[in-house]
């Protein structure tokens, strides 16, 4: 009977505790949440189904400075948790060898919502979008295969690839994927303004003057929710005669694109400073001063801004107000976005 | 038993020779890639070679893609080979042989594509030939480079005298992929092994267009000049030898 009882748990153990083996090689799905009213993201989940290891793995790729060439060129870099991920109080970001970016490195939040990257929409598909700052000599300075190459010599990484992806093989594509990963879920829906929407909180007197300015002058070009409406617009910033930054034309090659630019997203817009395609623009004030007087207007302008916004100082003075409740504080502090290993838990208790 | 075992054996044996007859009905050869500039046998970084326009050139580079080859044979039948795109590149000497299964005896003409469909071009980060990291893509305005053809020339009025012609382009008004047919002649030995298309550099610089290096010698994005250096070498290719 002792035997019977002995062999009867010796079973029970191995086929539980062989379940649990199997189980610990099956990535865990995790779950991409679609804020309430909301449109449907344009990510394709379908041939990048989210996971934890997944995710995990592009959060320890977006913090390792591996990727570039001298190893001090991290994605986190240039994208800092704290400034939402833009390069806080930078107009152009540094990058390997001293040099600096041609362009002012953009907050990056609901990227899942998108289908063109970059200031000029030169980048069709958020998979390859971490191709360019990898291989760009003021940026990076490395080549895809070198990082490949650093990342298979690395047998925590071999681990982590082979949880995600279900072997070993480290290349491009699942490289770019895993980073994707960790990208289409910096979600930013949490902020006064989203409150505010789900009715769980109110407007003070001049936000709200703010956001009824707002929804008369901007959501045209930033448009709710995302605050932008993904189109290519020139708002009258006149050339750099240094950059020489064209814009959306440098794509398309078409002269009526010439100094169009991507409608920037206002999401957590108090912490991305300074604004504009080449961070021209140090203040929120110099934003606006440049909408109601310094604006240059020519042949591709916005009609819409064709005789400039006119826009008084109570004007100004509510809409920032208004524009400071896009600050999400839930995302700029979100420990899932930290540098892996920055949290006080380990990843494996769960808490919540 | 033993007599199962032979059975079993035999079975196997049979089935084996079933299936060796089966796949004969796929006649296997070889296309062989053969680069000239003119009369001349391509030489990475070697002899000065001259142009339609007299204009001497040192060649660094020279790849291509090839995708979407459609074989016509046996009374025009037609069949595409499926397969991934090849990556040609002279750097690579076994790069330049391809190998195909045709269900066809007699073939009479080969169809292919020097470029990558317009899919492989919005869908993210591809593998194999086409992955990223082969150098044969523009990370900051998506696209597959078609074909590379860079060197050295004192007409090139550029930094090191270094001339690039990066040709590209899938979007609508700037498509660079290009369709070519080579007929094959008629009298000539069935069933070859392999067949080799010559590929003459020189129709790059002239054919239905001119393309002097010394007014042009970078093309580095999609476009108007991308698209006539397409054309251009759309020319470049002939049947050569067979074996
Ligand atoms: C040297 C600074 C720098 C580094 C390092 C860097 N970026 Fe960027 N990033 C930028 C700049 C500048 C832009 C805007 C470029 C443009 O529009 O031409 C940008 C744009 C982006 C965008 C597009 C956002 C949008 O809304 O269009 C994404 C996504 C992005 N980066 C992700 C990454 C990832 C992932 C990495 C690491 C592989 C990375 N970046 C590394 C500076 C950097
Ligand atoms: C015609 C479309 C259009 C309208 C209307 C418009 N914007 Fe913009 N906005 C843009 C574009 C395009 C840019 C980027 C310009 C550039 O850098 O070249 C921009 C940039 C900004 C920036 C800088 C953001 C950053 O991260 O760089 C702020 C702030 C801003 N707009 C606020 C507003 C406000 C507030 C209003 C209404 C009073 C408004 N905009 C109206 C198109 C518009």
């Amino acid at each position: 009977m002792k035997l019977y009882r002995t062999i009867f748990f010796l079973l029970i153990f191995i086929i539980t505790g062989g379940s649990w083996v199997s189980i610990a090689f099956k990535p865990t799905p995790l779950k991409f949440e679609i804020p309430k009213g909301w449109p449907q993201p344009k990510y394709d989940f379908k041939n990048n189904p989210l996971t934890k290891e997944g995710f995990e793995l592009g959060r320890k790729l977006f913090y390792d400075g591996r990727l570039s060439r001298d190893g001090n060129f991290s994605c986190a870099a240039c994208h800092q948790q704290f400034g939402a991920f833009a390069t806080y109080d930078h107009n152009l970001s540094h990058g390997y060898n001293n040099s600096f970016t041609f362009r002012n490195a953009p907050g990056l939040a609901n990227l899942a919502w998108q289908k063109e990257y970059m200031w000029d929409g030169g980048i069709n598909h958020l998979d390859l979008q971490p191709l360019a700052p990898i291989t760009a000599p003021n940026e990076m300075g490395e080549t895809i295969e070198n990082v490949l190459n650093k990342l298979k010599a690395d047998a925590e990484y071999k681990k982590l690839f082979k949880s995600a992806f279900g072997d070993e093989l480290i290349n491009t594509q699942r490289l770019s994927k895993a980073l994707s990963q960790f990208l289409v879920m910096l979600v930013s829906s949490n902020s006064k303004y989203d409150k505010v929407m789900r009715g769980e909180t109110s407007f003070i007197l001049p936000e709200q003057l703010g956001y009824d300015i707002f929804k008369k002058k901007c959501t045209s070009c930033h448009t709710e929710p995302l605050f932008t409406d993904l189109s290519y617009r020139n708002t009258g910033l006149p050339i750099d005669d240094i950059l020489k930054d064209y814009g959306r034309m440098k794509i398309t090659g078409n002269k009526e694109d010439s100094l169009k630019f991507k409608v920037p997203s206002l999401r957590n817009v108090a912490m991305t400073f300074p604004y504009g395609h080449d961070g021209r623009f140090f203040s929120l004030r110099s934003v606006f001063e440049h909408y109601r007087k310094e604006m240059v207007v020519g042949p591709t302008t916005d009609s819409l801004l064709r005789n400039k916004m006119p826009l008084s100082n109570y004007e100004i003075g509510q809409l920032t107000a208004f524009l400071y409740t896009l600050t999400d504080t839930t995302f700029l502090k979100d420990k899932r976005f930290s540098p892996p290993g920055a949290e006080i838990v380990p990843s494996f208790i769960h808490l919540h | 038993m033993k007599n199962k075992a032979y059975l079993l054996v035999t079975g196997c044996l049979l089935l084996v020779v079933l299936f060796g007859f089966d796949t004969k009905q796929q006649h296997k050869f070889t296309i062989h890639f053969n680069h000239k500039i003119g009369l001349k046998e391509l030489k990475l970084m070697d002899e000065k070679y001259i142009n339609d326009f007299g204009e001497g050139m040192i060649i660094a580079k020279f790849k291509y893609y090839i995708s979407n080859i459609v074989l016509t044979g046996d009374g025009g039948k037609t069949a595409a080979i499926a397969a991934s795109p090849w990556l040609i590149d002279e750097a690579d000497s076994s790069s330049k042989s391809i190998h195909i299964s045709s269900p066809f005896t007699n073939i009479t003409s080969i169809q292919f594509q020097v470029g990558i469909d317009s899919i492989k071009n919005v869908s993210g980060v591809q593998t194999g030939s086409l992955d990223p990291l082969k150098g044969m893509f523009w990370t900051w305005n998506t696209g597959y480079i078609f074909a590379k053809l860079e060197g050295y020339s004192d007409t090139a009025k550029v930094p090191g005298h270094y001339f690039t012609y990066d040709i590209g382009g899938f979007k609508k008004g700037e498509n660079a992929a290009r369709k070519i047919t080579l007929q094959l002649p008629v009298s000539r030995i069935a069933n070859p092994a392999s067949i080799n298309i010559d590929a003459d550099i020189s129709k790059w610089f002239l054919s239905k267009y001119e393309i002097l290096i010394s007014r042009t010698p970078i093309c580095h994005s999609p476009g108007a000049l991308a698209m006539q250096i397409a054309d251009n070498y759309s020319d470049m290719f002939s049947i050569g030898q067979f074996k």
